[in-house]
């Protein structure tokens, strides 16, 4: 072995990288009988004894906060998917289950309602805003009326951009191709302090479509009736009431929904 | 799986087996949060001190870790067992993250591969035998520094190779590249380490060197 063939391998017999005994044998003598070579590997053993002392040190990991906010990307991630939400507990079951009865016979209720002051007095001005037009500008998109838990502030940015970025929700419904509630009641959607999301349609498009006028009506609901639209909510404030628009039409049905928080 | 599906799991499991890596990793995109919770801190370790040792910035290296295991849980599925261990995929994906925050940032200065005068640590340098006593604590930052001067593509092998004790094999499944350019890129990083070290050495030596006073007489 010459000093040549003993450059190329000093690294791998200084980090006792596996390699053939026979070459390892004969890069040990060349190193005995060349003292350049020999002070090469000392270097090279010197840096392997400081590089694993630097291994051996490095302790460092990622604050809790992180932990804390990728928990809750996860949780909001699987509260999104259909058929990865985790398992409830039979009280949990029974708790969604009222709650959804609730919110179904509420809205019933509410909606006989409608259909019986809209046949007495049908309202002319609202036929012409309420047929769908694609020249109706898009809404802004709402945030999600029910705010994930984001343990910090500094990242609480980071997480709400990329879950913005690589996922939509599937559950936001976009206003591309359905039909618009009527513009008027639309253009005042709350107060200004208040925060939507998209209307949610309640029946097919081809239904929506054949809409030909209605009124938006501001009700309350129980909180968990967001789990019927698959939207995300906090099992500890279900009970809780949030503030929903419903736009029924002049028929009386319910055309679609939004949560307004 | 139910909250407690990991538990239920290694119930199941024989015989005080932990649950491997692809083990949770199925639980974690069945929705188990315990599974990805457990994964978590079993990687972002790794994860997190490739970053820092990349970077050099805790900040990136916080930044990265939270991006790949977002990466991992929105993208789990890409994830191929036969490519390679779910270790080398988040380093994979953490390599990609900091190269990108290092070009954006730039905080970085290459080292250029010729010796030169002046960018020796002084930290880095010991009568003698330059590199002896690198083990003393207040030499390992010089180090750490004098990896984080080294060229992207050659602090990435040192990082993995020496500092994450990866085989040349795991590297080269990180990095993207065959196994000899892993290999032939270690050696010369390791080179451009040695020779810094010693040209330190030799400074330090001639500086030290007695200097006989001018004789008059």
């Amino acid at each position: 072995m010459n000093c040549h063939d003993f450059e190329a391998i000093a690294s791998d017999l200084a980090r006792d990288h596996l390699m053939e005994a026979a070459q390892r044998e004969k890069a040990l003598a060349h190193s005995a009988s060349c003292g350049r070579c020999a002070s090469r590997l000392a270097d090279e053993r010197a840096l392997t004894d400081g590089l694993r002392f630097v291994a051996k040190t490095a302790n460092e990991e990622a604050p809790a906060r992180v932990e804390a906010a990728l928990l809750a990307a996860f949780r909001q991630q699987r509260a999104a998917l259909p058929g990865t939400a985790p398992a409830r507990t039979a009280r949990q079951r029974w708790l969604y289950a009222a709650a959804g009865v609730a919110a179904v016979a509420l809205i019933v209720t509410l909606l006989a309602l409608a259909a019986s002051r809209t046949r007495d007095s049908q309202q002319p001005g609202l036929q012409k805003a309420i047929n769908p037009s694609p020249a109706v500008p898009d809404e802004p998109r709402p945030a999600s009326p029910q705010p994930q838990a984001s343990p910090s502030p500094e990242k609480r940015e980071v997480a709400v951009q990329a879950t913005d970025q690589r996922r939509r929700p599937a559950n936001r419904i976009r206003n591309v191709g359905r039909s618009k509630p009527p513009a008027d009641d639309l253009s005042r959607p709350a107060a200004a302090d208040e925060i939507a999301t998209d209307f949610i349609p309640l029946m097919n498009r081809e239904t929506l479509a054949q809409m030909d006028g209605g009124q938006v009506m501001r009700v309350e609901l129980p909180r968990s009736a967001l789990m019927s639209f698959g939207l995300p909510m906090d099992m500890e404030r279900a009970t809780e009431r949030i503030k929903a628009d419903v736009v029924v039409g002049n028929d009386g049905l319910a055309r679609a929904i939004r949560f307004v928080r | 799986m139910s909250a407690g599906g990991l538990a239920v799991h290694r119930q199941k499991m024989t015989l005080q087996t932990t649950p491997s890596d692809l083990d949770l990793l199925r639980l974690m995109m069945a929705g188990d949060e315990d599974a990805f919770t457990e994964l978590y801190r079993r990687r972002q370790g790794g994860v997190y001190r490739f970053a820092l040792q990349m970077s050099g910035s805790p900040a990136i290296a916080e930044d990265v870790t939270q991006e790949v295991f977002i990466v991992l849980m929105r993208t789990a599925e890409r994830y191929d067992p036969t490519r390679g261990s779910l270790a080398a995929y988040l380093y994979g994906i953490a390599r990609n993250y900091v190269l990108r925050r290092l070009e954006q940032d730039r905080v970085f200065v290459p080292l250029a591969d010729s010796s030169e005068e002046g960018t020796t640590h002084p930290a880095m340098i010991a009568e003698g035998d330059a590199l002896g006593d690198l083990t003393r604590g207040e030499r390992i930052q010089s180090l750490r520094d004098s990896i984080l001067a080294l060229p992207a593509h050659y602090r990435e092998v040192v990082v993995l190779c020496d500092l994450h004790e990866m085989s040349y094999i795991e590297a080269a499944n990180v990095v993207g590249c065959a196994v000899g350019t892993v290999r032939s890129r270690l050696h010369r990083a390791r080179a451009l380490l040695v020779e810094k070290l010693r040209a330190a050495r030799d400074r330090n030596s001639a500086s030290q060197e007695v200097k006989p006073a001018r004789c008059f007489a």
